[in-house]
């Protein structure tokens, strides 16, 4: 059985030493957050994954859910492991005050999100969506709607959903047939058939709130003319608690390859009553509001998949003993030496601990940018710290989840064939990593997302987020001996960042295929440098430990600068590579008739 | 005969545009009025009302001089103890009210005092030749035409001339040349015929596009949505124009084209009556002379101002709505007539009734369909002549929608029987004429247009962003061609190429470079968004060798040894400018807005603006002493981003040079920049390098306290601080004393070392983002 412990100690390192977290407490509305208490939270978030939720992945996982005549039953435990989760408040952490949450910042969300992912990815599916759901209630809907339903989900006592995905369509939800028509009483009554819909159906809350998007009879064709409408499983009586049984109903759950303990749903809309969210027709802008949060979730995802593989994979490497180090045995009087001499599986080992540290710091990152963009006062600020988010989502959503599963099945590697046995429990998260880089936007569309939106954008003023501030340093680590040979690779990786964009922009203003082609690997070069960032800044925050004489933990941070040199020394060079096959242009990709396949 | 005096008797809003514009074209002119009643009473001055006049013209927006001094060149007066006056002038221009009876007294008085074989015309819109000379003697007839100007005279380039059976041949000719040449209009010949042919066909079009408005149920920007970039009428759209040129105007036109047009005439059942621009009208809304018209600017209660538009049904303001079409968004013609949406079917139903009521009034009101595109084009600033629109869609094809929807097809639509009315053959442009055969398009003595040799040849060269013309006689002629005629590496790269064709100018075909295209604006700078992306991805480098290349190619260009002469036309600002003052000369339009505002952007001139017009202001004659004036001129036109309101205008601030030429007629500015090309070809010498001596941080502080000054009282901001210490920097020589020469290279690279400061700060980059995405500067 796999097991679990929260990284707390690089928590703190990130979230204090390094982003100075702290700073947050400046802005109105998180005056309470401090250090103290949010490593309070986070103790007691680590509690609640490493003793409740953890132990339930591996049996979730054998059981499944159930569907039985439009009824989902969740694996065994699992309710009670929600009521833990609901009654020590954890859905309500970062909502708005006014519906009862405690308005924590962000960030926050982020750890809980890894924890949480780290420890049951299928569980906590189900607050995720309810958070996602939330959002864009709470920055669309009316008044009305708010008062009704925010406070039970800010609680958790109802969850939510998105229901988005239709038989015949998904990217392309322009096509999507689900009918909304006007009732007398304001209401609308939606028909049609969502599908993929996660936490559609179950047995956590006692209602369940919908938000589908629907077309209403006037509908202008394509995207423009997509509506978002709340259709609650129960309809609320006049004490707002669950009344009448609405017209939507489970047809079935999917058989699919991980998140088994996740109900995915079929979900039918026969006459249903629901509310418009937002205005007419504006459903895609109100829908972006909960996409935009739920990729960034998503990407977290990848780190917490990465991060429970990779300790697994390090106890197992340390424990098992087989063969002799290459240098001569190492451990002489064992039978064999530990797996973790072996060069090829410490190679992947660091790969892992390296992709995970830099990412926990980068997601981290955008958090903070995310509470900044929220809650900073000052207008041009919120702005730019809006821009960042925006620029860094497709990044953070593709990359992470691209290497979640790429280190997930590292990981596997390293047990030989016991990762391939069941109950070893790295074959789960290989399964439970894939559909990270599927949903919420398969990463082909993130990447398309970064080059054919974000890049263009207002000139690039997205881009200008990123860059400047990446420049600036870069120019200053090159003067300081002690960081050069940390900043000197990545400048060079930046460098070759600089050009692609130009030429991503050159190429695809006249001819976009050029752009699609080159997406994913620019995609991949920014991540790469955007993690070469947050290394160069661990290192420079580990110097300066060091300096102070590294408070009792000076391993810690001398395993930040070794992990350092080695993702600048051989993931970095990746950019290298990408930039080569980007900067050889649409051709090969295109060049192939359709039906020469 | 010669046209060196004139006289304006009138000096209401036309008159006196009329006036000033006689002025700018450097002919000394009287404006007379009356003299009032209650000057007559009790005294005062008896000129009053031309003085008066005179005033407001120097006063308004836009201006009707080029130059101030050309006011002074206006003579005002009153025509009762100053016609005397006219008895040596070559040409009075009658401006009074629209009264024959007032026109035909003053016309016995200018009989009595004119000298013999002086032109009289009349600026009459409505009132036919016919009448106005009846009763006039012999030879007053002789001497007399109509001149039709446009409001505003000095803006407006078309001016319709109509001559009677009577009027000398001569009179009309030599008045054809002084509009054509010395006031650069576009001058188009009319019948005498009612509203003569762009207010003919311009009432139409306003009443079959406010019908269609009505008929359709479009809203006001809907309508203005479709009528002006889709269908190429004015930008301003249909209500926009209305508000502009004044709706209380419509009436009255209205109401003499109805007194005087045919019976049959298609006007006549388009007019309706029209309730609400009667009401606007009676309560003052009269577009944006008046309270405001379709639409106003107004303030909501708590201050904010918000832009409103009348609602068509009920007459109600409300707040301007963006309009969004599909038709809109069609690229041609045909395209958005035959869209399905109602802007499809509005543009539709307007043009094929105006494109048809057009074609069908030749040759009832001119003689050629030349004459009537080129009179709907500069009066009314349709994009393309009617007929041109006709053949946007198709001759068989516009024949056979009327046919379909039931209206006439006009004869000479028939005649065309599925012919373009405008072909190219051999090169040339041809027309058809109205026997049904095809006639070359003659351009005057004198015009010389690149697109006639563009049709007819190959560039020379070409790049992404422009190309190289041969416009004979061993000149070629560098255009630019991208969005906007940005300026970019690709211009950069056609300038080296053509300094590499025209090799030493002797040995080879070529022997001089004109730089010239017909754009509404010569170029209006470097391309801002290519240059903000390089910025937002911090390309530093990459920024620091364009702002370096572009230097040594205009550097080149300068020192060439070939002459170089720049021709602009409309706007060239920033390294429009810049390709300017290293031209050996300019043969400038006169609607030239010259000018360096790279301070609007947070930027310092960057490609040898500074440099250049520090050695404009130093080598001045008639500078004052010292070391500080020239750094003080360059630096006052620079740190406001001056822009120079006319070729006049751009002489008095050294951007152009006195022995620079001025065109008045666009069509004649590429001819007369060739002939200057040649005249400097014969014998020529590349320039000396000059010498230049910068007293440095003196100077500099100087100039920064100054503007620290403008800071304290508001009138500068944080970033125009930082900006304009740049341009300090760059324009006291940097760290140099006044002892040390300073080649061009250290001026180049001081403009270039600022100029890679300002970049980076977040300012700059900020003013250039906001200007790319609001079109207005940002004050940071």
């Amino acid at each position: 059985m796999p097991t679990y412990k929260a990284p707390l100690e690089d928590i703190d390192f990130v979230l204090n030493d390094l982003l100075q977290a702290d700073n947050l407490t400046k802005l109105p509305g998180f005056e309470d957050a401090t250090r103290d208490l949010v490593s309070s939270i986070l103790e007691e978030a680590a509690k609640l994954c490493e003793n409740e939720l953890q132990p339930l992945n591996r049996p979730g996982h054998e059981e499944g859910c159930h569907y039985e005549n439009g009824v989902v039953r969740t694996p065994k435990g699992f309710k009670e492991a929600y009521q833990a989760y609901v009654d020590g408040g954890w859905q309500g952490l970062s909502m708005d005050p006014k519906y009862g949450g405690q308005g924590l910042p962000h960030a926050i969300t982020f750890v809980l999100e890894e924890l949480l992912i780290s420890a049951n990815m299928a569980f906590a599916m189900y607050p995720g969506l309810t958070q996602g759901a939330w959002n864009a209630i709470h920055t669309h809907a009316n008044d009305q709607l708010k008062d009704t339903y925010l406070p039970k989900m800010t609680t958790g006592e109802w969850s939510g959903t998105m229901c988005l995905t239709e038989p015949h369509c998904g990217t392309d939800l322009g096509l999507i047939k689900t009918k909304a028509v006007p009732n007398d009483d304001g209401s609308y009554s939606i028909t049609g058939t969502k599908i993929f819909i996660s936490a559609g159906e179950h047995d956590l809350t006692s209602n369940i709130i919908h938000l589908v998007l629907a077309k209403l009879p006037d509908a202008p064709s394509g995207v423009k003319g997509i509506s978002l409408f709340l259709v609650p499983k129960f309809l609320p009586t006049e004490d707002n608690q669950p009344g009448q049984r609405n017209g939507v109903m489970c047809g079935s759950i999917e058989h699919k390859m991980g998140i088994m303990a996740n109900a995915t749903c079929v979900m039918n809309f026969d006459d249903a009553k629901g509310w418009l969210v937002g205005e007419p027709h504006k459903g895609m802008r109100a829908m972006f509001t909960m996409m935009n949060a739920a990729r960034l979730g998503v990407g977290m995802q990848g780190l917490g998949i990465a991060t429970v593989a990779y300790q697994n994979a390090l106890t197992y490497t340390k424990e098992r003993l087989q063969g002799r180090s290459l240098t001569g045995a190492k451990e002489p009087e064992k039978a064999a030496d530990p797996l973790i001499v072996h060069p090829d599986v410490r190679k992947n080992l660091m790969t892992i601990k390296a992709f995970t540290e830099g990412a926990r710091a980068l997601g981290y990152w955008v958090g903070i940018q995310l509470d900044q963009a929220d809650h900073n006062p000052d207008l041009k600020a919120r702005a730019e710290a809006d821009e960042f988010v925006a620029l860094l989502t497709p990044v953070v959503k593709a990359y992470f989840t691209d290497m979640g599963y790429e280190c997930a099945t590292m990981a596997q590697q390293m047990y030989g064939g016991h990762g391939y046995i069941r109950e070893w429990g790295m074959e789960q998260f290989v399964r439970d990593a894939r559909i990270a880089m599927i949903y919420e936007g398969a990463n082909g569309i993130q990447a398309l997302d970064l080059v054919g939106r974000k890049l263009g954008q207002d000139m690039g003023r997205l881009l200008r987020r990123f860059f400047h501030p990446l420049a600036g340093e870069l120019e200053s680590a090159m003067e300081d001996t002690d960081l050069l040979e940390f900043a000197g690779p990545l400048a060079k990786a930046f460098g070759k960042l600089q050009q692609a964009t130009a030429i991503v922009a050159q190429r695809g203003m006249k001819n976009p295929d050029e752009a699609g082609a080159a997406s994913t690997d620019y995609l991949r070069i920014f991540g790469l440098v955007a993690l070469g960032w947050m290394w160069l800044r661990m290192v420079k925050v580990a110097n300066a430990k060091l300096a102070e004489g590294g408070n009792g933990k000076s391993g810690f941070y001398e395993a930040k600068i070794k992990t350092a040199r080695f993702f600048v020394q051989r993931l970095l060079p990746e950019v290298d590579f990408r930039f080569k096959a980007l900067m050889s242009g649409a051709k090969t990709v295109m060049d192939l008739e359709a039906d020469l396949f | 005969m010669e046209i060196k005096s004139a006289a304006v008797i009138g000096a209401g809003v036309m008159g006196s545009g009329i006036a000033a514009h006689i002025a700018n074209a450097g002919i000394p002119v009287f404006l007379l009025d009356i003299v009032p009643q209650a000057v007559k009473d009790s005294g005062g001055d008896r000129s009053v009302v031309a003085k008066g006049a005179v005033e407001k013209l120097l006063k308004g927006e836009p201006a009707a001089f080029m130059h101030r001094d050309a006011a002074r060149l206006v003579t005002p007066g009153n025509t009762e103890d100053d016609l005397e006056k006219l008895k040596d002038v070559d040409w009075i221009i009658e401006a009074v009210i629209e009264n024959k009876d007032i026109k035909h007294a003053l016309y016995r008085r200018l009989d009595a005092v004119r000298k013999p074989g002086s032109v009289v015309s009349s600026n009459t819109s409505t009132i036919p030749l016919e009448i106005l000379l009846e009763g006039a003697s012999e030879q007053f007839a002789a001497d007399f035409m109509i001149t039709h100007f446009f409001n505003p005279p000095r803006y407006m380039r078309l001016l319709e001339i109509v001559a009677g059976p009577k009027t000398r041949k001569d009179a009309v000719d030599t008045i054809r040349k002084v509009c054509d040449v010395r006031l650069g209009k576009g001058v188009v010949h009319c019948k005498d015929t009612p509203g003569f042919i762009a207010n003919r066909i311009g009432t139409y079009w306003f009443q079959a596009a406010v019908n269609a408005a009505e008929d359709l149920g479009l809203t006001v920007e809907e309508t203005d949505l479709v009528t002006g970039k889709p269908m190429g009428l004015p930008k301003t759209g249909t209500f926009g124009l209305l508000d502009l040129v004044g709706i209380d105007l419509g009436p009255h036109i209205a109401k003499s084209l109805l007194s005087t047009l045919p019976e049959q005439d298609d006007y006549r059942r388009v007019y309706r009556e029209n309730p609400l621009q009667a009401k606007m009208i009676a309560d003052g809304y009269t577009g944006r002379k008046g309270k405001g018209g379709f639409y106003r600017q107004t303030k909501t209660p708590d201050g904010k101002r918000i832009r409103e538009t009348i609602d068509l049904k009920t007459g109600a303001y409300r707040p301007t709505v963006k309009a969004e079409l599909a038709s809109a968004k069609e690229r041609s013609l045909k395209g958005l007539v035959t869209h399905s949406d109602k802007g499809g079917q509005y543009a539709w139903k307007v043009l094929s009734q105006a494109l048809a009521y057009a074609a069908s009034l030749v040759p009832e009101i001119a003689d050629t369909i030349l004459d009537v595109d080129a009179a709907m084009r500069l009066g009314y600033n349709w994009k393309q002549g009617p007929f041109e629109m006709i053949d946007a869609l198709g001759t068989a094809w516009f024949a056979e929608k009327l046919t379909e929807a039931g209206l006439p097809v006009p004869a000479l639509v028939t005649l065309a029987a599925g012919r373009p009315f405008y072909k190219v053959e051999d090169g040339r442009l041809h027309y058809l004429t109205t026997q049904g055969e095809y006639a070359v398009v003659e351009r005057g003595e004198g015009v010389l247009l690149l697109s006639d040799i563009k049709r007819a040849s190959k560039p020379v060269a070409k790049t992404a962003s422009a190309a190289l013309w041969d416009i004979g006689d061993g000149v070629l002629c560098l255009e630019f061609t991208g969005k906007m005629n940005a300026l970019d590496d690709q211009v950069m790269a056609l300038y080296r190429k053509a300094i590499e064709i025209i090799g030493d100018g002797t040995s080879g075909p070529y022997k001089a470079l004109v730089i010239h295209n017909e754009g509404d604006n010569f170029s209006v700078g470097a391309n801002l968004g290519l240059a903000l992306f390089a910025l937002n991805i911090a390309l530093w480098p990459q920024i620091e060798q364009a702002t370096a290349e572009g230097q040594q190619t205009y550097k080149a260009l300068k020192y060439a040894p070939f002459p170089v002469v720049g021709a602009p036309s409309g706007m060239a600002l920033g390294g429009g400018c810049e390709i300017l003052l290293h031209c050996d000369a300019v043969q400038a339009h006169a609607e030239s807005y010259i000018g360096l505002v790279e301070v609007g952007v947070g930027l310092v001139p960057g490609w040898g603006g500074c440099k250049e017009m520090l050695y404009r202001h130093t080598y001045n004659k008639k500078r004052p002493g010292g070391p500080m004036p020239p750094i003080a001129k360059a630096f006052e036109y620079i740190s406001t981003a001056k822009v120079a309101k006319s070729a006049f205008e751009a002489k008095e601030m050294l951007i152009l040079r006195p022995t620079d030429g001025i065109t008045m007629n666009r069509d004649r500015l590429l001819a007369d920049a060739k002939a200057k090309a040649l005249e400097l070809a014969k014998d020529y010498k590349a320039p000396e390098p000059l010498e230049i001596r910068l007293p440095g941080p003196g100077a500099r502080t100087a100039l920064e306290m100054a503007v620290e000054g403008f800071h304290g009282q508001g009138k500068a901001t944080d970033h125009d601080v930082v900006v304009s210490g740049e341009l300090a920097w760059v324009l006291s020589g940097g760290d140099t004393d006044i002892t040390t020469v300073l080649t061009e290279d250290d001026l180049l690279d001081l403009e270039r070392e600022a100029f890679m400061r300002l970049v980076r700060t977040p300012g700059t980059i900020d003013r250039i983002d906001h200007m790319l995405s609001t079109g207005k500067p940002l004050r940071n």
